[in-house]
């Protein structure tokens, strides 16, 4: 069974995030910031370790970009897909170039998000 | 001191020097040439009294000569006639004498005269009168030196009479040329004076003029230094007060709009997170569909329609904040039309087959590729051909054509709906503007779709239109400019003549 981490500040859509993956077919964790997102890569240690994670761009205390770039410089090399509110044209190339494997407009349109995770795994 | 007259005063100081100036030039000329005129009468009428005494003087010395030789009669001397005509001579040259006043030639000749008379008198005419004939050579020597001392003086008195003359037309000439050379300085001390008055005005109007340029162009900082006649510094302060005004409430406007912006786009923002959600849980609902009644499942159903409405809705306004904020970008690149016309084409089908509509795709052969974002034209095409397939009645026919009109790529989206008013046209492109006649009432919408089509496609550097007659459909067109590198017909080609043609894909 694939395994995703999911992080969003709103433990609303987390928990909708949660239940729909888990209704989809996914095991999934979840983590509500940055420094969480982090320390769950760290504690991984042999464990079993997500297959994609899923980041929304702005949390607090530690932002998805922010945790994007920790986890990439500790050499975690899991495919991370940004979760933005703020697309705009240029963004998908930024966080690319920063070591994730696409962006996800937020709000969602589920067949799209569904089949981006599809595609890296 | 800061002297600064107004514009009035330094009219009047103006024309009072330029009058007190013609005055005084006008009075002195006339009064010299007066002057002038008056000591030539003056003069002219001493030399006629001048010269009748001279010749006075003459006759009565030629009465004295035949009173001591009386030829005629060859009688003795007369002494009497003698006396007679001597009287007449004293008395001619006394009044001779006070009419040569500062003329000391003609007294010169008139004392030598009366002198050489004196001297006659008792030489020749004294020993006549006794009866004693004077030696003829001194009498004849004295005689003639009366005689042309009296010539001499009559010349005199006439020559200075012509020199009077001379000299009076002289002062005349030179006066009146001294009189128009102070007229001619006076003009052109009042012509200074009044270039003057204009320079002082010219330099703040010209900086005034300058300042409403600048205003006019939008530079609300635009300030005028003040300066110039009282007037002209004073409409200069109020340009100043009114360019400040104008500047405090266009800082106030930005200031509100840019309130309203950052309001739209956090509102929209937040509100995103909330519909997220119950979007998401109600398509949860609805795709696993076990456990739920039927009227459970319906109402799954309309939450998440109503929640999708909700977005598109929140997305739409923050696309308009964001290009109202400048923060809209675009992506953009050389595109191939024919692929994205389809792939919109194909994307919409299933609304305009859920109504019974045709939807023809078309696109021109050869039509080259457009600088463009694909996905914001996209979406440009989906709001153009959203509103056709909501406001066409059922069974219409709705058509999409692209093809190449000069350097530019034209799409169409035209339908045989019920059209618009001429009225509405005009607000079709505003946000929140819907067509409010009877029929088309019903149709649901946010009214923004036209608003951010227009932004849209105004980012990209083209332009939309519409055109419709009520009850005749309504065509809505617009037109992106064709990519640099990308190869197409000439534009001197007669674009239109073709129809196009290619990739006609019915529904």
């Amino acid at each position: 069974m694939t395994r995703l981490l999911v992080a969003d500040d709103s433990e609303t859509v987390l928990l909708m995030l949660q239940r729909r993956l888990e209704a989809t077919g996914y095991e999934v964790s979840t983590a509500t910031d940055g420094v969480q997102v982090v320390e769950a890569i760290e504690s991984i240690d042999g464990g079993a370790a997500p297959d994609v994670i899923l980041l929304d761009a702005m949390m607090p205390n530690l932002s998805g970009v922010d945790a994007l770039k920790k986890i990439r410089a500790e050499g975690c090399e899991i495919p991370v897909l940004i979760i933005s509110a703020h697309l705009d044209a240029q963004e998908p190339e930024r966080m690319i170039a920063i070591g994730a494997s696409g962006v996800v407009p937020k709000p969602f349109e589920w067949d799209e998000l569904i089949s981006r995770i599809e595609e890296l795994t | 001191m800061n002297f600064n007259p107004s514009l009035t005063a330094r009219l009047r100081i103006g024309f009072l020097i330029l009058f007190t100036l013609l005055l005084a030039v006008s009075l002195i000329g006339v009064g010299r040439l007066f002057q002038i005129r008056v000591d030539f009468e003056d003069d002219t009428s001493r030399y006629f009294q001048l010269e009748l005494e001279a010749e006075r003087l003459n006759s009565s010395f030629v009465l004295e000569q035949s009173a001591i030789m009386p030829v005629a009669s060859g009688g003795p001397p007369d002494a009497r006639e003698f006396n007679a005509a001597a009287d007449v001579f004293d008395g001619s040259a006394d009044r001779a004498s006070s009419l040569t006043e500062g003329d000391t030639e003609i007294a010169r000749r008139l004392r030598r005269l009366t002198a050489s008379e004196g001297e006659w008198r008792e030489a020749v005419a004294a020993p006549r009168l006794r009866g004693r004939a004077p030696p003829a050579s001194l009498e004849r020597r004295l005689t003639r030196r009366v005689s042309a001392s009296a010539e001499e003086l009559g010349t005199s008195v006439r020559s200075a009479r012509d020199e009077v003359r001379d000299d009076a037309r002289t002062d005349t000439r030179d006066t009146t040329i001294l009189v128009a050379f102070g007229l001619a300085g006076a003009l052109l001390a009042a012509l200074i004076l009044f270039s003057g008055l204009i320079n002082s005005m010219r330099a703040p109007l010209a900086r005034l003029v300058d300042g409403a340029r600048r205003l006019a162009g939008g530079d609300l900082e635009t300030r005028v230094e003040v300066g110039g006649p009282v007037e002209i510094a004073t409409l200069g302060q109020a340009f100043n007060e009114m360019a400040t005004s104008l500047e405090r409430d266009a800082r106030e406007r930005d200031r509100i709009e840019r309130m309203k912006d950052d309001f739209v786009l956090t509102v929209s923002h937040e509100l995103r997170t909330p519909v997220t959600v119950v979007k998401g849980f109600a398509e949860m609902l609805t795709s696993e569909s076990k456990g739920l009644s039927a009227s459970q499942l319906e109402a799954a159903d309309i939450i998440a329609d109503s929640a999708g409405q909700l977005q598109k809705m929140i997305n739409d306004l923050l696309d308009l904040a964001r290009s109202d904020a400048g923060k809209l970008r675009i992506d953009a690149e050389p595109t191939a039309v024919k692929p994205l016309a389809q792939r919109v084409g194909r994307h919409m089908r299933p609304n305009f087959e859920e109504k019974a509509q045709q939807l023809t795709v078309s696109v021109e052969k050869d039509v080259p590729d457009v600088e463009a974002d694909s996905d914001r034209i996209a979406q440009v095409l989906s709001n153009l051909l959203s509103n056709a397939n909501k406001y066409a009645q059922e069974g219409a026919q709705v058509r999409l054509n692209a093809q190449q009109v000069g350097r530019r790529v034209e799409f169409a989206v035209i339908d045989d709906g019920p059209g618009l008013e001429p009225e509405e046209l005009e607000h079709v492109f505003e946000r929140f503007w819907r067509a409010q006649s009877g029929e088309t009432q019903a149709v649901g919408g946010t009214g923004l779709g036209l608003a951010i089509a227009k932004s849209l496609v105004d980012l990209h550097g083209g332009s939309i239109s519409a055109d419709s007659k009520p009850g005749k459909g309504a065509t809505f067109r617009f037109v992106l400019p064709i990519a640099s590198d990308s190869e197409g017909r000439p534009p001197a080609e007669q674009p239109g003549n073709g129809r196009p043609s290619a990739a006609e894909t019915p529904a």
